[in-house]
């Protein structure tokens, strides 16, 4: 369960201070499947890299079943993303120069120790289940939008990640592609894979079972 | 695939890039080495050129000197127990040195006095082929040097005080002796001789085998001249053995200067290609924001960033420290035979220097990506999704 107190934060820009989080509050249960929604600058996007530890709250608490990561050494934080977080980006969100399974197993290669055969094999079975298993050798210039947003879902899914946090998804996508893509969202989180969503389309925002409104920094809802 | 996979990948990526800068890279490796071992060989080679110069140790009999008066009459200085030393058995002891190679000549003497034309002078006997190599600076100043035996040479203060010139002839021992030459003024002590084969005097004297010291020149680049002495007295124990340090330190400031002047152009060289792979990592991490943020939001720590453009530096010193040592040595060579001035000696192939080279040069070009790391490893991961 990942739980929200109060989360402030502000960035600070030609010397102004530009409130950007203003006292959101959430609990977010294990597989629940919420959309945030709200107008561009609303702050759905730093909430998101709050959410997923990518960013520091200036206030608040943020809490994951119990542990306190707001006060967590950053070390825990890089650990938590490595096995629980799982993020994904409307762009670039694989390294062009890793073929589709290098990028799948990049969350394993942090260390000098090879990645193993079991895993590589499990990382095919990965994109195998989002049908990109015949471009495992490709570089990422070679794949569509689409197929790159797989990738991504692949490694969230090679490392078995509790929550995955998707910023806009499908916003570089075209709608057939979207669709499928949040087919695929729809049925991990199905698997109990719960996911938190940032997107603009409320067509897509209505898939999940909880939509969550912000508008400068607050919720709406 | 593991860590090194990231920076391996990224360096294929960009092929010209890394080209270039392990070209560079290579470049300042290779004019280090070649500085280095031309420096070496010329260093050794002006060593043995110097060494033509003079000697640089003296090895003589261990005598007491006695300051003697008595009376109210100073006696003048008296040496006791002063025994002439034993050729064959001295300079064989000399080139049997551990550091024997450091040998470069051994030019045994004996000194005498003679009274001849009605005057007193000092009568010296040598091996004409050490003594003509150890003091090369000699020219005769008319006549020639000793060609056969009966023939001697004379200093110009010798030649004038007795009155006599090359061709000219003069008795030792009621014997006649052909003047083959007189020398040009030296400055030292060989000016006021007379100057003639060491075996011809020996015999004269009745003393076969006899000298009274010798004069060795040691190449000291490499070694101290202090273990060289160590050496010949630990052979030699009744003996008097002297290093001429004015003269070694002399010789020795002009190798030095060579090498010390290869070591600091060397320095600039390095900190130019340093600075030019700490630039190149500086404009690399700037491009890879988008990269850092991925691999943050994967859970990459700091330090693992950090690890990533320095093992990418590692992998350019490594593949440049062996490049640029074989390009090194064959400018080595190269240089020195358009300088043509090795005197036959060559520089050095080392599969060690190889190994310490691709060793030691990765440490040169992580230290120069360290700060251009820690810049790419403090990037905020928030900064870094911005450019998401």
């Amino acid at each position: 369960m990942l739980v929200a107190h109060n989360i402030k934060k502000t960035f600070s820009s030609d010397n102004k201070d530009i409130p950007v989080l203003n006292g959101i509050s959430l609990n977010l249960k294990d597989g629940d499947f919420t959309s945030i929604v709200g107008r561009s600058g609303s702050g759905k996007t730093t909430l998101l890299n709050v959410l997923s530890t990518l960013v520091r709250p200036d206030r608040g608490e943020l809490t994951y079943h119990g542990r306190n990561l707001t006060t967590a050494p950053e070390s825990q934080l890089d650990q938590l993303r490595r096995s629980d977080f799982a993020v994904i980006f409307q762009f670039h969100h694989l390294l062009p120069y890793l073929t589709v399974l290098e990028n799948t197993l990049l969350p394993f290669m942090s260390n000098l120790k090879p990645v193993g055969r079991k895993m590589e094999k499990k990382a095919l079975e990965c994109l195998d289940r989002v049908g990109i298993a015949d471009k495992a050798r490709r570089l990422p210039g070679n794949l569509s939008g689409g197929e790159q947003q797989r990738v991504a879902i692949a490694r969230a899914l090679v490392k078995s990640a509790k929550i995955l946090f998707a910023d806009e998804p499908t916003g570089s996508l075209d709608k057939a592609t979207g669709e499928t893509i949040m087919e695929l969202l729809v049925g991990l989180n199905g698997e109990g894979l719960s996911i938190i969503m940032v997107t603009h389309e409320t067509e897509y925002a209505a898939l999940a079972g909880r939509t969550i409104e912000i508008e400068d920094g607050s919720l709406v809802q | 695939m593991n860590l090194f996979t990231i920076p391996l990948k990224n360096m294929r990526r960009k092929p010209t890039k890394t080209g270039l800068l392990l070209l560079v890279f290579s470049v300042g490796v290779m004019s280090v080495v070649a500085l280095y071992q031309v420096s070496l060989v010329v260093g050794l080679s002006l060593e043995q050129k110097l060494t033509a110069f003079g000697a640089n140790i003296v090895v003589k009999p261990s005598t007491e000197k006695l300051s003697v008066s008595y009376g109210g009459f100073h006696m003048g200085d008296m040496l006791l127990d002063a025994k002439d030393l034993q050729e064959a058995e001295t300079t064989a002891a000399i080139r049997s040195i551990a550091l024997s190679d450091r040998i470069s000549i051994v030019a045994p003497k004996l000194v005498t006095m003679v009274k001849t034309n009605e005057a007193a002078v000092a009568l010296v006997g040598v091996r004409w082929e050490e003594e003509l190599a150890l003091k090369s600076y000699w020219a005769a100043a008319d006549g020639t040097f000793p060609q056969r035996s009966g023939e001697i040479l004379l200093g110009s203060l010798a030649a004038r005080k007795l009155g006599i010139a090359a061709g000219d002839t003069l008795d030792l021992f009621a014997r006649e002796y052909k003047v083959s030459g007189t020398l040009l003024e030296t400055g030292s002590d060989d000016d006021s001789v007379i100057l003639m084969g060491l075996g011809e005097l020996q015999e004269m004297l009745g003393q076969p085998g006899a000298i009274s010291f010798v004069e060795v020149a040691a190449l000291c680049a490499g070694c101290p001249i202090e273990d060289i002495v160590a050496q010949v007295r630990n052979n030699l124990p009744k003996t008097s053995v002297i290093a001429l340090q004015n003269v070694v330190n002399q010789r020795m400031s002009s190798i030095r200067f060579v090498q010390k002047l290869a070591v600091m152009i060397s320095l600039v060289i390095m900190v130019t290609a340093s600075a030019m792979v700490g630039l190149s990592m500086l404009s690399s991490v700037n491009e890879r924001t988008k990269d850092i943020g991925i691999l943050r939001s994967l859970g990459y720590g700091k330090s693992r960033v950090f690890m990533i453009f320095c093992l990418e530096a590692a992998f350019i010193g490594s593949l440049a420290g062996g490049i640029g040592y074989l390009a090194g040595y064959g400018a080595s060579l190269k240089t020195l035979d358009l300088l043509t001035m090795t005197d036959g000696v060559v520089p050095i192939f080392s599969i060690v220097h190889l190994a310490i080279c691709a060793a030691v040069f990765p440490l040169i070009t992580i230290l120069s990506t360290l700060y251009p790391a820690w810049r790419g490893a403090s990037v905020e991961p928030s900064r870094a999704l911005v450019s998401l």
